[in-house]
């Protein structure tokens, strides 16, 4: 009738799309309506929202998710400066030098990228024990540097090889030495890729799951994952400030997916990809 | 690239420069990598003498039913996740490319993978809340709609929990292979479709002809992916149901840990370890060999 067949296939694919998204999105509506009710509102109104709002809950859940949180920005952050030191200047060099052994070398890293984490999980808990390092911070950053700095190495030397050669022959040309031309030229150039594999290394914090649970013990150098699951355990029934805690453990995500999604889905895509 | 004039003589430089990587990879990714490996034809005893015991470990896993039953367990797994969890994604970015206006291309795009932006961790727990047996959504929705009978204890039962176990994230939409298909049909050159529309294809004549085998590549490339993930699944298992009830939810990584971190058969489960690897390994190459073939 009145109908285009374009406008017909719009609302039609419109409805349908609203309900997949509906239904994907409807756990988290869920916990956000959730975080805010104290236990009675819970039971009262369980599908709408209620009033007044409970903020206290978040308070309550601030006390245990809070210390979740200050480990992973922690580990997150001391893993990215560590991946930070030694990834890009070695795909620097595998990018933009010859020399003996560079194709085996780098052979040696790429293939990191076969051996997923889990399957080393034993023998490198065993390694940490004999170190002495379990139960502390430092054996949280390791693997997160280990990790990110292969996969760092091979997408950063990607990255540096297709920048074009000129931009570095004019500095070259002025006496510049392979120090300036990386701390000058590459760095600055390279920040994009810098950022995705930084970005890489905060999700992989934020999604290692068994690696905290195993080798630590003081609940305060729980990272999100473990301490979540611990958390959960806790406050088993207490379902406002149970769900305050999951909104808190998820904000950090959240906020760089906002301003950062292109990125965001890139390190998602990159990270299956090479097998994380 | 280089400039072969200028460095014909070895930039020793470089050496000093890839010395601090791979000082840290040999401690923390070859040698654990390795020291697993020697380790599975020894009884492990961490801080202790280990003897040496050939084949053992390995002639202990192929008598181990727990093992092969968790084998049977992420088989399902991998059917599911290639089958269900593709079909949803797959209709999603039909629709969205069926869209006319881009504005809401947009709008649906950011809606459908927003769930990605929260952890994996709080998803698995927001879908253990679901399935609460007396508080959750699923009990509460069956029961305010008066099918009472309906309502179970899904991740309680054996029957049940391993279909609940891969329910979680319904439907699915906010994922690797809803990307993929999406960036694969934006990239479909609109002559095409163009074409397809002046020969009168219709729109599921189109998605035969053209949508699926413009996505064939991809769809290789989702499936090895998804092989190499149901190998390490794990972690939905150990929040939910710590493999059970009754072993019912048992997959190969928690088989593993279990056998180091309860039986503290730490040589035994770095057997497993190895086997899971060289699994991985084996599709991997065998993926890469099989693309290789391809471009040639």
């Amino acid at each position: 009738m009145g109908m285009s067949r374009t406008r017909r296939i719009n609302l039609v694919s419109g409805a349908v799309l609203s309900v997949l998204a509906f239904a994907g999105l409807f756990p988290y509506l869920f916990m956000v309506a959730a975080s805010v009710k104290d236990n009675d509102q819970f039971f009262a109104s369980y599908w709408s929202p209620a009033w007044p709002v409970h903020l206290d809950n978040y308070a309550a859940a601030w006390e245990q998710v809070g210390p979740y949180l200050f480990t992973s920005f922690v580990v997150a952050g001391l893993a990215i400066v560590g991946t930070m030191v030694l990834a890009p200047a070695a795909a620097f060099v595998f990018a933009r030098y010859r020399f003996p052994g560079r194709n085996v070398l780098f052979g040696l890293v790429a293939a990191l990228l076969m051996v997923p984490s889990i399957t080393s999980l034993i023998p490198l808990f065993v390694l940490m024990r004999d170190l002495g390092i379990l139960d502390s911070r430092l054996v949280l950053i390791v693997p997160h540097v280990t990790a990110n700095t292969v996969f760092g190495i091979v997408v950063m030397r990607t990255y540096m090889a297709q920048i074009p050669e000129e931009i570095f022959e004019a500095a070259r040309v002025d006496g510049a030495g392979g120090i300036r031309l990386f701390t000058g030229f590459m760095l600055p150039l390279a920040r994009p890729v810098i950022g995705t594999v930084a970005l890489m290394t905060v999700l992989g914090v934020w999604n290692d799951y068994f690696w905290p649970l195993l080798t630590v013990q003081t609940d305060a150098y729980r990272t999100i994952p473990a301490g979540l699951a611990f958390f959960a355990n806790q406050n088993a029934q207490q379902w406002g400030p149970l769900f305050a805690g999951y909104v808190l453990a998820s904000l950090p995500l959240v906020v760089l997916f906002t301003f950062l999604s292109k990125w965001f889905l890139a390190g998602i895509q990159g990270g299956i990809v090479s097998g994380k | 690239m280089t400039s072969t004039k200028a460095r014909r003589r070895i930039p020793w430089g470089v050496y000093l420069v890839l010395l601090p990587t791979f000082a840290l990879l040999a401690a923390f990714a070859y040698y654990p990598a390795l020291n697993g490996m020697v380790h599975s034809f020894f009884e492990w005893r961490p801080g202790f003498a280990s003897p040496f015991v050939g084949l053992e470990n390995y002639r202990t896993m192929l008598g181990d039913d727990l093992w092969w039953a968790s084998f049977r367990n992420i088989g399902i797994i991998f059917l599911w996740a290639v089958t269900l969890m593709w079909v949803f994604p797959l209709l999603a970015a039909e629709l969205v490319m069926s869209l006319s206006s881009e504005r809401l291309r947009f709008v649906f795009r950011t809606l459908l993978i927003l769930p990605l932006a929260f952890p994996a961790v709080v998803n698995v727990l927001l879908w253990q809340f679901m399935y609460d047996p007396r508080d959750g959504v699923i009990n509460s929705l069956l029961r305010a709609v008066g099918l009472d009978g309906l309502a179970g204890n899904w991740i309680g039962d054996p029957s049940t929990a391993l279909v609940a176990l891969m329910t979680i994230g319904f439907p699915w939409v906010a994922s690797l292979p809803f990307l993929v298909f999406l960036s694969a049909l934006q990239n479909v050159p609109v002559e095409i479709y163009q074409a397809a529309e002046v020969d009168g294809a219709g729109r599921l004549r189109r998605f035969w002809s053209i949508d699926l085998p413009m996505m064939f590549r991809d769809v290789k490339l989702l499936f090895v992916l998804a092989v190499i993930s149901v190998l390490q699944y794990g972690m939905q298992a150990h929040i939910m149901t710590g493999g059970g009830p009754d072993n019912a939810t048992q997959v190969p990584v928690l088989r593993m840990l279990d056998a180091a971190f309860l039986d503290t058969s730490w040589g035994y489960a770095a057997t497993l370890g190895t086997v899971l690897f060289a699994m991985t390994l084996v599709v991997s190459v065998v993926a890469l060999l099989a693309g290789r073939k391809k471009e040639v």
